[in-house]
């Protein structure tokens, strides 16, 4: 009889010990997968929405994945074209350099203005501040996972 | 270059393309699983047939025998890890990069639930002789289902677009089963069609998470723009806050008409989530709480079936034989079984043959298995969901794009708000609802519902990336809407 209670116990706890097996296989898996994610880079570092354009080129409400430079103007070989009569040939470049992003006016004629305020030579921005160039307005945001 | 050559050349890339989609991709994660969850169950298995051995030696007042090392139900055990190994071979054929966990994990849950069945009298339920094998015959299609659905979806163009069809075929479901039910315990579940008969509303949670995905991700701009204001809230436009007063009817109806209260829940929590998930606006979760705490009072004061629910919630014991029974039955099972239960087989003391919770095969397996594995192996079993949610919120936020982060969270959470809903009623730590332990409970429309959601979140998680979908014209419902907003 010892012997047989012995058994059923051993199995018993065995069986409840495969169950937290199982869930420590699992959590280390899920642990190396959460750490893989946070070492992936994301393809794109920023965004930029159009929040207003009275030109229509680009449309407002447009989208513009960044890379670590990205230049803006009337220019067709700009990275973003404003078609806007205010907004110069080659006007600003939007540059990510080392952990924070900054503008910078590529001497422009009317000017690169960062919330409201005219900016002169590089200047850093946030995630949420808008940029105007001409009569286009683009607001900086975080990159989508 | 000529026409032949360039045939030729298409065909070659043609031929390329096939040959890249079915290369075969080793899950080596998943079969290191799938091999723990087999020894899993196996001694599982032999626990509980050698505890069998033991209790009927003492009944017949002889020694037990010497070799107590016998499977339960080895046929039964077989058949189900083959049907794993099965589905595991067909996703490592499909070679897609998908999910390696979800599998696994649903795998031993299901498990777990067939052991269940395997230990409790076989006359409970079930047609196909006894409650074991039609509840493996249902795992088997589940498991096929989870297979079909894993290697053959590659395309979600089908769910994002029909969604207010699939609002349609919920409603019409809903409908049907308020006209044509069956009441079974003063609750109309069920719903007869021909030779089959099921629980609709363990399909409408799916199809309630594929039409919240397809609205939420399409109408998020306008549900964050807040244009009116009501005294001190500032809401959405209003034509867009309509489907949310129609969510809050439909549960209300269900409570009423159906008396499902578990159902009612179900829905308006995964609701109020998954608001929450596409829109991160706190207010929407107190809008929503508040509609449910006045929803919820009014129910309990008008409508009797409510009142009885929240009654025995409080005190149990005041009609321990009578309303309530199988709560207090269910605590003195989960206090008999302690830290780390009476093992598998060597509770619940029948009364005349029969186990002493009504329905344990579906609304009780958890307090059937506190009993028998104790408080250690619950906490394992909630751990398995906890796993199922995080996988599901992990996809979700890989997603590509709204609609299957949407789709993704809200088909893990409400596996992981069903599990919480019944394993707390069972605790009474809320009222007590009906409704299935999803992949434990018995039950064929449970399991194949909670198998299509597993199935499509393995879909879902494919890491290829494909393009998205053009985007489509606004249909005449939305610019009805639109003009209406106008």
């Amino acid at each position: 009889m010892d012997a047989a209670v012995l058994a059923i116990w051993v199995l018993r706890l065995l069986f409840l010990a495969l169950l937290y097996a199982f869930l420590w296989l699992v959590v280390r898996a899920l642990v190396r997968d959460l750490r893989a994610a946070a070492r992936e880079p994301t393809a794109e570092l920023g965004r930029l929405v159009v929040t207003a354009s009275p030109s229509g080129e680009p449309a407002p409400g447009v989208s513009f994945a960044l890379d670590a430079i990205t230049s803006l103007g009337r220019d067709v070989n700009n990275s973003i074209v404003l078609d806007d009569e205010f907004a110069s040939a080659t006007h600003a470049a939007l540059t990510y350099r080392g952990r924070a992003w900054y503008v910078e006016d590529l001497g422009s004629t009317n000017g690169t203005f960062v919330n409201g305020t005219q900016i002169d030579g590089l200047s850093p921005i946030a995630f949420g501040d808008e940029i105007q160039i001409g009569q286009v307005r683009l607001r900086l945001e975080r990159a989508r996972p | 270059m000529n026409a032949a050559s360039a045939t030729r050349g298409l065909r070659a890339v043609g031929r390329e393309a096939r040959r890249i989609r079915i290369t075969p991709r080793f899950r080596g994660r998943e079969l290191t699983l799938l091999l723990v969850v087999s020894l899993a169950l196996l001694a599982g298995n032999v626990s509980l047939g050698a505890t069998r051995l033991i209790q009927a030696a003492q009944e017949a007042g002889q020694q037990p025998p010497a070799d107590l090392l016998v499977l339960a139900s080895p046929g039964l055990l077989t058949i189900y890890i083959a049907a794993l190994f099965l589905v595991h071979a067909a996703l490592v054929l499909a070679g897609r990069r998908t999910d390696q966990i979800l599998l696994p994990t649903m795998g031993l849950l299901g498990g777990i639930g067939l052991l269940l069945m395997i230990r409790l009298p076989q006359d409970l339920a079930g047609r196909l002789g006894g409650l074991a094998q039609t509840q493996l015959l249902w795992l088997v299609i589940g498991l096929t289902i989870v297979a079909g659905l894993a290697v053959a979806v590659r395309n979600d163009v089908w769910l994002r677009r029909y969604k207010y069809t699939w609002a349609a075929v919920g409603v019409a479901l809903l409908l049907a089963t308020f006209v044509f039910g069956r009441d079974i315990n003063g609750a109309r579940l069920s719903l007869t069609i021909g030779p089959f008969s099921g629980q609709p509303s363990e399909l409408l949670k799916v199809i309630l998470v594929l039409f919240l995905a397809g609205y939420l991700s399409e109408n998020r701009p306008l549900l964050v723009d807040e244009s009116t204001k009501i005294g001190p809230f500032r809401l959405p436009p209003l034509p867009y806050l309509a489907p949310m007063a129609a969510m809050w009817a439909i549960a209300l109806g269900i409570v009423i008409v159906q008396r499902d209260l578990g159902a009612a829940l179900l829905f308006f929590a995964v609701f109020l989530l998954l608001l929450y998930v596409s829109t991160a606006r706190f207010s929407f979760v107190v809008l929503g709480l508040v509609a449910f705490v006045v929803g919820a009072g009014l129910l309990y004061f008008v409508f009797d079936h409510v009142r009885t629910r929240v009654d025995i919630w409080v005190d149990p014991f005041a009609d321990p034989n009578g309303a309530g029974y199988q709560v207090v039955q269910a605590l003195h099972a989960f206090a008999r079984g302690g830290l780390i239960g009476t093992g598998l087989g060597a509770g619940l003391p029948s009364v005349g043959g029969r186990p002493p919770i009504p329905a344990l095969h579906t609304d009780f397996p958890f307090a059937a298995l506190g009993e028998e594995l104790g408080l250690v192996g619950i906490l394992a079993v909630l751990g398995l969901y906890l796993v199922l949610v995080e996988r599901g919120l992990r996809i979700a936020s890989a997603a590509q794009d709204e609609f299957r982060a949407i789709l993704a969270a809200g088909l893990s959470l409400v596996i992981g708000v069903q599990a919480f809903i019944i394993a707390a009623g069972n605790l009474k730590l809320i009222p007590l609802t009906g409704i299935t332990l999803p992949f434990v409970s018995y039950g064929g429309s449970s399991l194949l519902a909670n198998s299509l959601i597993v199935g499509m979140l393995i879909a879902l998680s494919e890491r290829t990336r494909e393009p998205l979908p053009p985007p489509r014209p606004p249909g005449r419902f939305r610019r009805l809407l639109d003009r209406g907003a106008a």
